[in-house]
């Protein structure tokens, strides 16, 4: 989520036509979810154990502007998760947010890329392939797959042994308070998630907002020495 | 690294639409078959020779082929025709599924032309075209077609009144696509299209799913069309009925003009007619046609509740309606089942209430087949985290179903509520009030393992990320002894279920880890007794629960690793060594978290764990691993190696 702004960049000044399709995506309704029909033998992010339902992370997102450096502390916590389908969401809540009376909450759904479902090209939510490729690009761990990305959205690379997990976090609605709140969520964040450690980096993206807000959140062991991992299974 | 495939060469695109150029129809036939079935199902190729501009050049072929076919005046020759076929076989993969493809097909000028083709001689080229062209029509971006004007009206009807049917197909598609406003409704139903389609209702499976979704656009908020069609239906109902029993009696006309509403009544809708085809195909045996078919019927009691609620009251139907209402029940549920679109759909639809109304329906295989629907609905996480499910209005008699004298209407209950008291948000005191928790745990004493097992599944999902409060009342009810009994139950699902229920019952908080320490640790010595000897499945829940108590304080982790080295009865090696060499990588993952919470840095005790763990031959197991197959394991086992690394030589 970011703060609302009352003025656009000059560079996006106006309704904009919509945009081409990227590579990877047929539709925008369709976005970068693919079909099943794509066979060509890529290799999903791997399961981390890190990255299941019941996870809590603690951090910062930083909404600075040319005006104030500002940043808010941030919770998340992953909801639900079904990789088959390339899918997680969770909570996000912002404290310290100074236009708000308490803590806002928001449900995001998430997008991983995994060459199968989803792509790095984005291909809705007003992304570019080339704002993809400047927000992938900001995470070290995605260069080595730029010029792949460039060629087929990165549908044919191998991530099964790759330590990182890139992903979309898209806000879908304010859990505790009204839309009237001072906040926006009509933006959607870059996330690099570290298999490692279970860190998170992530940029915001949405034209009208103060770019590059970067998210930074680590693993949270709530109290305990050492991780404890809830469960549920939807029947 | 890919490969040329020697034994049967595959064209590259640009190849291939060198070939097309080919003033050989031979070269050119066999290039287009080609393209059709490189690019079928494979977006990425589709993409590929959309962009080489494969469209404009196979729509060009299309068009030469067609003007020269339609001046011969007799059948074309076969190669025409082929080329034809082929050609818009070709328009039509491109279209499928494919915006981008239609885009192209639209842009290319093909559309005009494959609209003429359906006039063509060849019942080949006709059925291509019709083909290709349904695929436009599946796509948004399809022209809209203006049957207001007479001599459209006249061309759809001709489609409709084919036998050939893709192009019946097509016909029903341009409806769905075009009939937007109110007057396009009227229009379609003054020129008697209502009864053409009510015929293809019988057709084949997509003659019937492309009416139905016709016959909702006709319907859509327009009560005037729907009571023509029901007029239309009692006529040809009564009809038939009057025919079969007494040719003396009244003429029909005369009967429905006195007493429609009798007639109906007498005749119900098991005469065969348009409504109850359509409220037939709620059972059919494909998932696709009974949802359409529920939508229709949702469409038109959206409209008008008055024609479906008529039926309900029905004396002489009465028989009917629970299997019609289980298979409209059944079809949702098939349909909500995968598809988060569907579910909010449904809910979008306000239907809720109606399924809700039938968790208290007389026949048990109603109110089984009314939990098999929530049960679908209520897999929305994006609905549960907003608290949407957790409504007296749905709790209350779902918690009655739980007592049901049918086993089924028991079971299907508990996967509704396994559902809902995931809750996200601090609502799950509803169900508790509600006297939920009391009958779920009544359930885990049932003689019937399914019961026990999904009441169980039911509990351990209400523990999840449940609050202190919650956690005690669930504790309170269910007892560490009653626990520890189910952890050693002979199923072994049961089993699994009462690991997991106590792995979340001592997260989140430190003190819940408490829990499993009561009653003289009771419930921890079970868990120790029972990994001895357990599927991967249940270990992996076991190994999980002792990773959570392991992440407590000194004592939590003492006492996880007294139940570590503590050896089987017969002297066999420890279970936490047969899980690590376990060929499930989720159990290796398990069992892994264990020894890194046990290794915690900065813990007072973990050097000396660290060396009880490497005497009972359990570090020496992990250092093999290091580069073990799974990813997670990979990097959990080196976590283990450097928090051992603060300690020196702990490891050697």
């Amino acid at each position: 989520m970011s703060k609302k702004e009352g003025r656009k960049r000059g560079k996006r000044e106006g309704k904009k036509p919509p945009r081409p399709p990227p590579p990877s995506s047929s539709s925008s309704s369709a976005s970068s979810q693919l079909s099943g029909e794509n066979s060509s033998g890529h290799t999903s992010p791997p399961v981390c154990t890190l990255l299941t339902v019941g996870q809590a992370f603690s951090g910062t997102q930083n909404v600075s502007s040319l005006q104030k450096d500002e940043a808010w502390r941030v919770n998340v916590r992953i909801q639900g998760c079904n990789l088959d389908h390339g899918y997680l969401c969770g909570t996000m809540e912002a404290l310290n947010v100074p236009m708000a009376d308490t803590p806002v909450v928001t449900f995001w759904e998430g997008e991983i890329v995994d060459g199968k479902n989803y792509t790095f090209y984005t291909g809705k939510w007003e992304a570019s392939s080339e704002d993809d490729i400047r927000h992938w690009t900001k995470f070290p761990s995605f260069q080595p797959f730029l010029e792949q990305v460039k060629v087929d959205g990165g549908k044919s690379l191998d991530l099964i042994n790759y330590p990182y997990i890139f992903m979309r976090w898209k806000e879908q609605y304010f859990v505790n308070v009204g839309t009237d709140c001072g906040l926006t969520i009509a933006g959607f964040y870059y996330v690099c998630f570290s298999c490692t450690d279970g860190s998170i980096n992530g940029f915001y993206y949405d034209p009208n907002s103060s770019p590059f807000q970067k998210l930074e959140l680590k693993s949270t062991n709530e109290g305990r020495s050492g991780f404890s991992f809830s469960f549920y299974e939807l029947q | 690294m890919p490969t040329a495939n020697t034994i049967f060469p595959i064209h590259g695109p640009v190849d291939l639409l060198t070939r097309l150029d080919s003033p050989d129809p031979e070269t050119k036939l066999k290039a287009l078959r080609e393209i059709k079935n490189q690019i079928i199902g494979n977006r990425t190729k589709k993409l590929s020779f959309l962009k080489l501009g494969a469209v404009p050049a196979v729509a060009s072929i299309l068009s030469s082929y067609a003007t020269q076919s339609d001046s011969q005046l007799v059948d074309a020759d076969v190669s025409t025709s082929s080329i034809i076929v082929q050609s818009a076989a070709v328009l039509g993969s491109f279209a499928c599924g494919f915006d981008a493809g239609v885009r192209a097909v639209l842009d290319a000028g093909a559309f005009p032309h494959l609209i003429r083709l359906l006039s063509n001689l060849d019942e080949k080229v006709v059925d291509a075209s019709a083909r290709s062209l349904r695929m436009i029509y599946q796509s948004r971006l399809a022209p809209k077609y203006e049957f207001v004007q007479e001599k459209n009206m006249e061309f759809l009807i001709s489609l409709i009144n084919s036998e050939c049917e893709n192009v019946t197909g097509l016909g029903a598609s341009i409806i769905t696509h075009s009939c937007q406003t109110s007057t396009e409704q009227r229009a379609l139903c003054d020129a008697g299209i209502l009864k053409k389609l009510v015929s293809l209702l019988e057709g084949s499976l997509s003659q019937k799913n492309a009416t139905l979704e016709s016959m909702a656009a006709v319907f859509k908020k327009n009560p005037e069309v729907i009571s023509k069609f029901v007029g239309l239906e009692n006529e040809r109902a009564v009809e038939s009925s009057l025919s079969q029993r007494d040719s003396s009696l009244e003429s029909p006309g005369t009967v429905i003009k006195n007493n429609t509403e009798s007639v109906f009544k007498f005749v119900g809708p098991e005469s065969g007619s348009a409504l109850s085809s359509i409220i037939e195909l709620t059972k059919d045996r494909y998932a696709r046609t009974r949802l359409l078919a529920c939508m229709c019927l949702v469409v038109i009691r959206n409209a008008s509740p008055n024609y479906l609620q008529d039926m309900g009251n029905q004396s002489q139907i009465i028989n009917y309606i629970p299997k019609r209402l289980q298979g409209v029940l059944l079809a949702l549920a098939d349909l909500c089942s995968k598809l988060e679109s569907c579910r909010l759909t449904f809910l979008s639809l306000k239907v809720l209430n109606q399924v809700i109304d039938a968790l208290t329906h007389d026949c048990a295989d109603v109110r089984t087949s009314a939990c098999i629907c929530l049960r679908s609905i209520t897999r929305s996480i994006k609905n549960l985290c907003a608290g949407n499910f957790m409504d007296e209005m749905l709790v209350i008699p779902l918690i009655r179903l739980l007592d049901d004298p049918s086993v089924s209407v028991q079971v299907a209950a508990l996967g509704v509520i396994s559902n809902i008291v995931v809750d996200f948000t601090t609502r799950k005191s509803t169900f508790i009030q509600c006297g939920g928790v009391k009958q779920l745990v009544q359930l885990t004493k049932s003689m019937h393992s399914t019961l026990r097992f999904n009441a169980l599944w039911a509990l351990k999902n209400m523990m999840f990320l449940a609050d202190d409060r919650c956690k005690e009342g669930i504790f309170l009810e269910l007892t560490g002894s009653l626990l520890a009994s189910l952890m050693s139950d002979p199923e072994p699902c049961v089993q699994e279920q009462a690991l997991a229920l106590v792995r979340n019952l001592v997260d989140g908080c430190i003190k819940s880890i408490e829990y499993v320490f009561a009653e003289d640790g009771t419930l921890l010595d079970a868990v120790g007794r029972q990994l001895h000897n357990v599927s991967d499945e249940v270990g992996i829940q076991g190994m999980y629960l002792l990773g959570n108590v392991a992440s407590g304080n000194e004592l939590h982790k003492e006492a996880v690793l007294q139940q570590l080295l503590a050896q089987a009865d017969n002297g066999a090696q420890s279970f936490v060594i047969k899980f690590l060499q376990s060929s499930d990588s989720r159990l290796r993952t398990a069992a892994v978290w264990v020894i890194v919470n046990l290794t915690f840095p900065s813990c007072p005790g973990a050097f000396g764990r660290l060396v009880q763990l490497k005497n009972a031959g359990i570090i020496s197991q992990i250092r093999n691993m290091v580069n073990d197959s799974c990813l997670d394991v990979k990097l959990r086992v080196r976590t283990v190696i450097t928090q051992s690394m603060t300690f020196g030589d702990g490891l050697t």
